[in-house]
């Protein structure tokens, strides 16, 4: 436990004097604005008009309705296309840097085991994940209410962040081949490269039918993006995205024990 | 004889490039062990076996008693290694980045960092970020971090690589009491030859990825040839007498010389028979061949 608990220190210094965690919180917070956003111009479309935003692409997206089901739609189907990237940046920077930073070597000959580190790296991406989730419903339901949109109901509130956080949930439990892809390919640009790929292939997977087994695409089909589909998402959906991500951390803690770290 | 690092036929190839090939080393509790060759002669590979970042194809590896690896099992509280060029986390300040292989290591002494800090003459820059600080300062701060947890062993690669010359002499008497008076064995790599010669107990010579030499440090004193170079304005006459003298004299290209201990013993009687000739020397030394010759020759003796 005392090594679990050095390891996660380290992390969480390195995250904490890091520039990652302030952009990526940035880089969220845009969701609830853009969702306000929204509200302001669907709320009255002529002022906002005259305000010269644009408000014909506001109604597409929103199908034209300023309410609290509306505005949480937004940020889940934010949270289920953001979170695969935004998440995905935060995993491919706390594996991928210690190559980029050439740092790996100084956490394979010491006492605290390779698997401690790797728990522990992975331990912080959940936290710091969850925790963005959090921050941004929070700034979110602050926005909501800044805004005073119309229908709101505690039981909506709660279902809403049930919604997100298990989409949240099963978004982050995909970052292990993530951070598998930024180990084996040693930096940046491999894991971005293939939390990308899983988003285009999510959606094609939903398009043809298919997205409730595949677990990429399991998170959007919750968000409700794909329309719906997402009744198909049931017990199976969820034990193929288990199932995927517990292969994922398996590969990963392998390749940390196992692989040569000959550069 | 326990070793503190002990490899039998210890191999690596990464695909068709063989790395290292039956390396065999020997290193006793104590030693400072120069571990010498050119770049990409296998200096590294062997070293990142001796921690276990590699998995050799062949052969084993044990540090300190206790077989290396899989699984990156090893005496790791005991043993201090700095691998390459140095690197540390580029937005935590020098303080910060020991910090973490301070807790790493398992080290509840808090103190321990500062006095790291004091010993490597980090102290000025402590708290500033790792990535600003020069080569010399971060190569500094790789060894302040080998040192942390008073290690009984230190694995380091090129440990002068970066420092000024002043800093080359302070890291190698650095090392050399860290020996002497604590009894740390000290295997480091080296290309530079002047950084291991005449503070290393011994010294292995790898080459295209196999040691083909172990040398005592005596034994590289009587290896280390001496001969008296001599130059003459009329070489032809010079030579020729020095032969009636019944020297056998070797001509490099424009010098004499003669590696017969009567002539390297007695180089002013050498001067008198040349002087009494007509061809007195414009240059007369005894020239000993260093490490660094040494090394050359057998390298190129090799290709």
């Amino acid at each position: 436990m005392r090594a679990f608990l050095a390891a996660f220190w380290a992390e969480a210094l390195k995250a904490r004097r890091s520039k990652v965690s302030l952009f990526t919180a940035i880089g969220f917070l845009i969701l609830p604005l853009v969702g306000g956003l929204f509200m302001i111009i669907l709320k009255d479309p002529e002022r906002a008009r005259a305000m010269g935003l644009i408000s014909v692409k506001a109604q597409l997206f929103t199908a034209g309705v300023a309410d609290w089901p509306t505005y949480f739609d937004i940020l889940l189907q934010g949270m289920a296309i953001g979170g695969t990237i935004v998440f995905a940046l935060i995993t491919a920077w706390v594996f991928g840097r210690e190559f980029a930073d050439h740092t790996v070597k100084e956490l394979l000959a010491i006492p605290t085991p390779r698997g401690i580190i790797v728990g522990a790296k992975f331990v912080l991406i959940a936290l710091w994940t969850l925790g963005l989730v959090l921050f941004i419903f929070v700034i979110g339901l602050g926005i909501g209410v800044a805004v005073d949109i119309p229908s709101w109901s505690p039981a909506l509130g709660w279902t809403s962040f049930r919604f997100l956080m298990t989409t949240a949930f099963l978004t982050i439990m995909l970052m292990p081949f993530v951070a598998l892809f930024a180990s084996a390919g040693r930096g940046y640009l491999p894991p971005l490269g293939w939390a990308i790929l899983t988003l285009v292939l999510a959606q094609i997977a939903g398009i043809l039918g298919w997205g409730d087994w595949f677990p990429w695409s399991v998170p959007v089909l919750l968000s409700g993006m794909a329309g719906p589909r997402a009744e198909q998402v049931g017990m199976h959906s969820y034990i193929v995205v288990l199932l995927t991500s517990i292969a994922g951390i398996a590969a990963t803690f392998a390749w940390w024990r196992s692989a040569d770290q000959a550069r | 004889m326990s070793y503190a690092i002990e490899t039998d036929g210890l191999s690596k190839s990464y695909g068709e490039v063989r790395a290292v090939e039956s390396v065999n080393l020997r290193v006793g509790p104590g030693e400072i062990y120069g571990f010498l060759g050119l770049n990409g002669a296998g200096k590294t590979t062997t070293i990142r076996a001796l921690l276990g970042m590699i998995r050799p194809n062949a052969g084993s590896v044990k540090v300190l008693g206790q077989a290396v690896g899989p699984n990156g099992r090893g005496p790791w509280r005991k043993v201090g290694h700095l691998v390459e060029r140095p690197a540390a986390y580029p937005e935590l300040t020098a303080r910060e980045n020991l910090d973490v292989a301070r807790r790493l290591q398992g080290i509840p002494d808090v103190g321990a960092t500062s006095r790291v800090i004091e010993h490597l003459g980090l102290a000025a820059y402590a708290d500033r970020k790792a990535g600003a600080l020069s080569t010399g300062n971060l190569q500094r701060l790789g060894l302040a971090r080998a040192l942390l947890h008073e290690p009984e062993l230190l694995i380091l690669d090129e440990p002068a690589s970066g420092l000024d010359p002043a800093g080359v002499v302070e890291i190698r008497e650095l090392l050399a009491s860290l020996a002497q008076e604590k009894g740390v064995t000290v295997f480091m790599s080296s290309h530079i030859l002047t950084e291991v010669e005449g503070h290393a107990t011994r010294i292995g010579i790898i080459h295209q990825g196999r040691l083909i030499e172990e040398l005592e440090a005596e034994q590289l004193e009587r290896l280390q040839s001496r001969r008296l170079e001599i130059k003459a304005r009329d070489l032809d006459t010079a030579r020729t007498t020095l032969a009636e003298a019944g020297f056998a004299v070797q001509v490099r290209e424009d010098v004499l010389v003669l590696d017969e201990s009567r002539a390297i013993d007695a180089p002013d009687e050498v001067a008198t028979i040349l002087v009494n000739a007509g061809t007195p020397p414009s240059r007369l030394a005894v020239v000993q061949e260093n490490l660094e010759d040494h090394f050359m020759r057998l390298t190129r003796e090799r290709e």
